[in-house]
């Protein structure tokens, strides 16, 4: 036996050279394979969360869209999206995750739209407080901070109290989550307190998103300053 | 002319990194603007007008994607365009130099004219949280991105203008 192995030594290894170049080749393959199943079941997992909360308020109707960019301005807080007006997508309509509210549908083309998200500068939501029978609005900024404005001085603000939208306004549905209160700036000389709020999604890490298609936005224009002049 | 054909793929390409990559890289709120950087590399290196059309065709890419009305973006490139030509040859010869100056220069132009722009729109954007948060982290990381950038912008103008170097 020992004097067989001698001779078919070589051949063996020209034939283990091979079959570990080839197994090294699956490997490699597996390997990809792996990190694409990985992707796939994160996607998966977030499609799901986002199936979830369409299925808890089955009133409204959806279309999940990837982000699949963010606007180059520093100043600015938008995404773009991967739906456009050829999916359905329109004008002002709502944008949510599963944790809560996003923003809202600013410009649409055929095939991607731009969201203007709740941190932007020039976004202001309607909120009420999720314990209390109160208004307020919500405002960002060019850092992305939002911040509570409008509350009466009389309300009991807390830190970790929750805020909904309240649906004032017609641009947003009522009842969605916000954020939640961090820090209140209280002083007695103001008419109104203001507070930093957290915002329950984290616009640095989205993927995937809602929009909310059977949603009419109200445009209350016509009833503000320019009519009574 | 070949030079200005090639902008169009560049710098729809460094739009598109722009969007989906880089932005997603900030440093506080700044974040590096690729385009205005693309510009800079072509222009310290021509004597051409070509550095023009650069910005022309990256100002309406990112016009194309951006909130900002159309002209900032545009209005910005091409005032780096301009002031690289201004600059050309006059600082020790040397383009890097005059790369770090324009890009400099240059997003502090684009900065105050966004934040001119949101004054005007009603948006409290205070000069000096914008300058701590955004413009310097801008500033940086532009002067991060300059020497890669120079480096591909070299190469692809080798391969356009071979011969055309004014280094």
């Amino acid at each position: 036996m020992a004097v067989y192995d001698f001779f078919t030594l070589p051949r063996d290894v020209t034939e283990l050279i091979q079959r570990n170049s080839e197994l090294e080749d699956e490997v490699a393959n597996l390997q990809s394979q792996i990190i694409q199943l990985q992707e796939q079941l994160q996607e998966a997992d977030i499609l799901y969360s986002l199936l979830d909360y369409a299925r808890s308020r089955p009133a409204d109707e959806y279309i999940a869209a990837a982000v699949i960019g963010r606007d180059p301005s520093p100043f600015l807080q938008y995404i773009i999206i991967d739906h456009g007006s050829d999916d359905g997508i329109r004008y002002g309509m709502p944008v949510v995750t599963q944790q809560g509210l996003v923003g809202r549908v600013e410009a649409v083309t055929a095939s991607a739209a731009r969201v203007q998200l709740i941190s932007d500068a020039q976004s202001t939501v309607n909120v009420t407080l999720q314990t209390q029978d109160a208004d307020a609005l919500i405002e960002g900024s060019i850092s992305g901070d939002i911040t509570l404005e409008m509350l009466n001085q009389n309300v009991s603000l807390n830190t970790g109290d929750i805020l909904l939208t309240s649906g004032l306004g017609g641009n947003y549905p009522a009842d969605i989550l916000v954020g939640q209160v961090v820090d209140i700036q209280k002083t007695e000389n103001e008419l109104f307190q203001t507070a930093y709020i957290q915002p329950v999604v984290d616009f640095d890490t989205l993927r995937a998103v809602l929009v909310i298609t059977n949603f009419q936005t109200t445009n209350i224009s016509p009833l503000t300053n320019e009519t009574e002049r | 002319m070949l030079a200005n054909f090639v902008s169009i793929p560049f710098m729809l390409l460094l739009s598109v990194l722009q969007s989906t990559a880089i932005s997603r890289i900030t440093l506080i709120n700044g974040c590096a603007d690729l385009v205005l950087i693309g510009v800079a590399c072509w222009g310290v290196k021509e004597k051409g007008y070509n550095a023009f059309v650069w910005a022309l065709v990256g100002g309406l890419f990112t016009a194309l994607i951006t909130a900002m009305p159309f002209y900032i973006p545009i209005a910005s490139y091409i005032f780096v365009a301009l002031l690289a030509k201004i600059l050309f040859g006059r600082i020790w010869q040397s383009p890097i130099l005059m790369l770090i100056i324009v890009v400099f220069i240059g997003t502090i132009f684009q900065h105050i004219l966004s934040i001119f722009y949101l004054q005007v729109n009603g948006v409290s954007a205070g000069l000096i949280t914008s300058l701590r948060n955004i413009t310097l982290p801008s500033l940086l990381l532009n002067l991060f991105f300059v020497f890669p950038m120079y480096v591909v912008v070299s190469d692809l103008r080798q391969w356009v203008l071979p011969g055309e170097d004014y280094e």
